[in-house]
């Protein structure tokens, strides 16, 4: 190390660095905590200055929020979606990573064109076409079977989630598994192990630190979407998620606006990815560090 | 072995994912929302199914439910009413799908403009013959009952001919708001021409108070309707509603467009900034707090702020538009729901009494007590003072005006009432000019009167 | 041979899930869209009637279009280079300077990232109000109580920058946490050099830091544009759906009116089209024009 002598200069950049971090750190906290805070007030204090503090602590809009807007059923929904969703795309994609990224086979390099030419495919366009599809299929199977299967079902909704996340999973994972020596399979082959078993048992825990990452990403995109549920979901009495009930509360035209109920609902949208966040935000860091999005 | 282990994980693998979804079938509960109510089959239409869907607004959903378990009980039918604040977002994508509800209680003019498309798409179902059905239950036509003017307008005949397609709803009169204590203490005469609207603003500016203010540029539609006829008269405002060349230059739309103009210069400033779907009750807030003193609006806005603060002496007034000149006409735009049928609708027939029966004493008098009138003779009697005030602008001599632009078939990136009413946004905050303005919508109308139906 | 077999059935055992999920839910439904953009269709009715390339042709005439298009590329230039200017800045910050606390900067400036795009813009509404807002309140100390307020949503000429506001508070964090992940992998030794030169910190950020995690930074603007076009679109979406007349419509809003409010459902897609063509060629400039040899120490 070499002996820097703190100057005047220094302290003076230093504590300006201070001041900024700070400045920024107040720029996101407090309107977060604004968020919690509006969430207690009730409905006729929502008409004035937006930064009053509340008059009383209203956690009837929660009840409320829960039970006559039933959050409760929408919350139950998104974690299922979101749970499926995960389970189904770390199942197809770690493979398909792992394969893509360490395989030469006839054709994979116009796979993994394909995959990145997939990364600009954007879902709000593709979302009507897949709901189309989707309506052919019901339409066909209530012919048969008296009763559609793919629109209003949570489960469609996972694996819709799932398909359109794909490309930037794999991405994500062959990052990685390409940084990995191959000498790790030779020696597992070496020892007898076959190709499945070296991956599950090899490839895979070295892999971790990057699939925490995959999962908080993709937990957050599930977590906050409503476009594909909005249009996959139609029933109104039926399953939906939260984004979409909340969107539902709303003030929509011409009815009174509920919003106490309303800031309940995005404090309850808002809490369960801050617990996961706050739990593995260090492994997210280490993920990125070691594979992540390293070019 | 390792060879058989990795053929059965990839088989296990594509089952989980199948899994995944077949094992849920049965978890999707089924859409039964009215029906809970339905009585023992007997009637006339027993074991028919009738589906029905509402939008939900001020009014609540709690008549709805009381008027189809009248019918309910009347007919024997079950019927499935969906309700909702959002009702396009809900029953668009089955429809897109060919799922279509029987009937459909949305208006046209709003946001998604789902009737509009569907009037574009020829995909209504005409609602002609029901006029001259008998109400369900009386002995009158549902034409006679209907007051004169509601249908055979630009609105309900939305191809111009004779042919009704959209039935007449809920009316109220739209026109502006204010507070009537706020003029009361100050000793203010309310204006009754354009002219004493511009004396009134030099006077309120003095105390800080804006003439004017308006929830999003969308609600500028009555008021720009209104305008029309006032300053041509109904059969000019019929001949705008359909485009005709030149219309947007001649004098009387150019005494409109001034109007106009002058009253975005003297639109409070912070208008724009709110007129969103989120914000926009900022704006109405504006006129609670003697911050401006009108805004366009129709009668749900009382219900809609029920909750919110207002100044002490605060109560609602409510007047047509002022006139032009000194006892000149005055016009109050009549805003209605609408309901209709989709052409793809199932159960057609059924639909029809349906709709015949919400023209019925029983139904009026359900739907009345949630402040809800339909355009039938007399039914203004059955409400709270307040209410009446607004219905009784017709009888303090405002004219009515009643239409919506003629349909067209869709035109590419070309909407008329975006170009009439949200470039008041831009007029307001100085980014466009009367003549901009003009030009905007004389662009639009030629390109529509070409798509003409 | 038998390896051989093993190897094969390995391989497609591993990738046929993912490449038939993307053909049925990427694929497809891409295809469709091209498709649909050579008709002419409302969205409900049966009649669909081919036009070839002409919703392309009223599209190259149409000036809200263009209005769009403009708006777009402002937000993808100026979020971009704002966001991944100051995320390299507070990266560098972080990792080089010995400040304490670094790890409670990290883990808060990361918050917005994780929220909900429901909740961005009601935190911005109350921010950008004009009469009560954060924003304005915290202005009027230097401007003076009795000044005009900023009309942050309202004023044509501003609205647009109020949106790169809020892009860039959502986003900056997630990069900030990507740049010190690969700055943290830069050898100390090379900063002790410069030192020794007697290089000052802003010359070893030039010198060293970037060029050090260039490929990283590629790679990050190549994502930007793409997740920029998704996200101004929500962003818009939520907090003005495209107005004051017009002024903040974006590519993809623009595109939800016409297709879904316009009864222009074939016009649409083709705007959908575009969009895709455009965000595709843009990612190939860009990777393109920063192509620069790595640089290894």
């Amino acid at each position: 190390m070499i002996d820097r002598k703190p100057t005047g200069g220094e302290a003076a950049a230093k504590a300006f660095m201070y001041f900024v971090l700070a400045l920024l750190t107040l720029l996101i906290a407090v309107p977060v905590a604004w968020v919690f805070m509006a969430s207690v007030k009730e409905n006729s204090e929502f008409y004035g200055n937006p930064w009053a503090l509340p008059k009383g602590i209203h956690f009837q809009n929660f009840v409320d929020a829960w039970t006559k807007a039933r959050m409760g059923d929408y919350f139950m929904t998104s974690i299922i979606i979101t749970a499926v969703a995960l389970a189904i795309l770390l199942v197809v994609a770690l493979p398909a990573a792992y394969v893509l990224s360490r395989y030469k086979f006839i054709g994979s390099k116009a796979l993994n064109t394909g995959f990145m030419a997939g990364l600009f495919i954007n879902v709000n366009y593709i979302v009507v076409p897949i709901f189309l599809m989707f309506v052919t299929a019901d339409k066909f199977l209530k012919g048969i079977f008296g009763s559609g299967f793919f629109l209003n079902n949570p489960f469609v909704v996972s694996l819709v989630l799932a398909s359109t996340t794909l490309p930037f999973t794999i991405y994500l994972l062959s990052g990685y598994f390409a940084t990995l020596p191959k000498d790790y399979e030779e020696a597992a082959y070496v020892d007898g192990a076959g190709y499945f078993t070296t991956m599950v048992r090899i490839i895979m825990p070295m892999a971790k630190p990057s699939i925490v990452t995959v999962i908080l990403f993709n937990f957050l995109s599930y977590w906050n979407e409503y476009i594909i549920s909005m249009t996959m979901l139609t029933d109104a009495d039926g399953p939906r998620t939260l984004p979409v009930g909340l969107l539902n509360l709303m003030k929509a035209q011409n009815a009174k606006a509920e919003y106490g109920q309303m800031y309940a609902g995005l404090v309850m949208v808002m809490i369960p990815v801050l617990i996961l966040y706050i739990c593995v935000q260090k492994k997210l860091t280490q993920g990125m560090t070691l594979g992540g999005l390293k070019g | 072995m390792k060879k058989a282990l990795s053929i059965i994980l990839a088989a296990g693998m594509l089952l989980t994912a199948l899994a995944g979804c077949g094992s849920t079938s049965s978890s999707t509960p089924a859409s039964t929302a009215g029906s809970a109510s339905a009585p023992a089959a007997e009637g006339d239409y027993a074991g028919q199914t009738l589906k029905v869907a509402a939008i939900e607004t001020a009014y609540g959903t709690q008549m709805w439910e009381d008027v189809v378990a009248a019918f309910e009980a009347k007919t024997g039918a079950t019927v499935e009413l969906t309700m909702d604040k959002n009702l396009e977002d809900v029953i668009d994508p089955s429809m897109k799908a060919g799922d279509f509800p029987d009937v459909v209680h949305l208006a046209v003019g709003r946001e998604k403009a789902m009737p509009e498309t569907l009037i574009k798409e020829n995909a209504l179902e005409d609602l002609t013959d029901v006029l001259s059905m008998n109400v369900l239950g009386e002995d009158v036509t549902v034409g006679e009952k209907i007051i004169g003017g509601f249908t055979g307008n630009t609105t309900t005949n939305p191809y111009g001919d004779d042919r009704v397609f959209l039935m007449p709803m809920f009316y109220s009169p739209c026109g502006l708001f204010y507070d009537a204590g706020l003029f009361e203490t100050k000793g203010w005469e309310v204006p009754e021409t354009w002219d004493d609207m511009w004396a009134l603003a030099e006077t309120a500016a003095a105390e800080d108070i804006s003439l004017f203010a308006y929830p999003t540029a969308g609600y500028l539609d009555a008021f720009t309707y209104a305008m029309m006829a006032e300053a041509g008269g109904q059969d000019m405002f019929n001949r705008a509603l359909n485009y005709e060349e030149g219309i947007w230059e001649t004098p009387e739309m150019t005494q409109m467009f001034d109007v106009l103009t002058k009253l975005a210069s003297y639109t409070e400033p912070s208008v724009p900034s709110n007129a969103n779907g989120d914000n926009f009750t900022k704006n109405q807030q504006l006129i609670l707090d003697d911050k401006a003193l009108f805004m366009p609006n129709g009668t749900w806005v009382v219900g809609e702020m029920a909750d919110a603060p207002r100044a002490e002496t605060f109560k609602w007034g409510f007047m047509a538009l002022p006139a032009l000149e000194e006892g000149g006409d005055r016009y109050s735009y009549t805003f209605f729901e609408q309901c209709w049928v989709p052409a793809g609708a199932e159960n057609k027939e059924l639909a029809k009494v349906f709709i015949s029966y919400l023209y019925s004493d029983e139904a009026a008098d359900i739907f009345a007590a949630s402040s809800a009138v339909q355009p039938i003779a007399g039914m203004t009697d059955a409400l709270s003072e307040e209410n009446q005030l607004f219905y009784a602008v017709y009888d303090d001599g405002a004219k009515a005006a009643i239409g919506t632009f003629a349909a067209t078939d869709p035109v590419e990136g070309v909407n008329i009432k975006d170009a009439m009413c949200f470039t008041m946004d831009s007029v307001v905050s100085g980014t466009k000019t009367q003549a901009d303005w003009v030009a905007a919508v004389t662009a639009a109308s030629d390109a529509l009167r070409a798509a003409l139906k | 041979m038998q390896k051989n077999k093993a190897r094969s059935r390995f391989i497609v055992a591993c990738v046929a899930p993912a490449v038939i999920l993307s053909i049925i839910f990427l694929v497809i439904p891409t295809f469709n869209v091209f498709r649909m953009s050579l008709f002419k269709w409302g969205g409900y009715s049966p009649n669909k009637e081919f036009v070839g390339l002409n919703n392309f042709i009223t599209l190259f005439h149409d000036a809200k279009f263009f209005q769009s298009v403009r708006n777009s590329i402002l937000l993808i230039v100026v979020v971009t280079v704002i966001t991944i200017g100051f995320a390299l800045v507070f990266a560098a910050i972080l990792t080089r300077e010995k400040l304490k606390g670094q790890n409670f900067f990290r883990v808060i400036f990361y918050i917005p990232n994780i929220l909900s795009v429901v909740v961005i813009s009601a935190i911005f509404s109350a921010i950008y109000d004009s009469n009560y807002g954060m924003l304005n309140s915290i202005l009027s100390i230097f401007r003076g109580g009795d000044a005009e307020p900023i009309y942050w949503l309202g004023d044509q000429k501003i609205v647009i920058y109020s949106i790169v506001g809020a892009m860039v508070w959502q986003a900056i964090g997630y990069y900030m946490v990507m740049y010190m992940a690969s700055m943290s992998s830069i050898s100390e030794s090379l900063y002790e050099s410069a030192n020794l030169e007697g290089a000052s910190r802003i010359r070893q950020f030039f010198s060293i830091t970037i060029p050090l995690i260039w490929t990283n930074i590629r790679t990050t603007l190549t994502f930007f544009i793409i997740s920029n076009i998704n996200m101004s679109f929500l962003f818009v979406k939520a907090m003005t759906n495209g107005g004051p007349d017009g002024a903040t419509e974006v590519f993809l809003s623009y595109m939800y009116k016409q297709a879904y409010t316009n009864s222009t459902y074939g016009y649409g897609m083709a705007i959908g089209v575009v969009v895709f063509s455009f965000s595709f060629a843009l990612s190939a400039i860009v990777n393109a024009v920063t192509k620069r040899e790595p640089l290894e120490f």
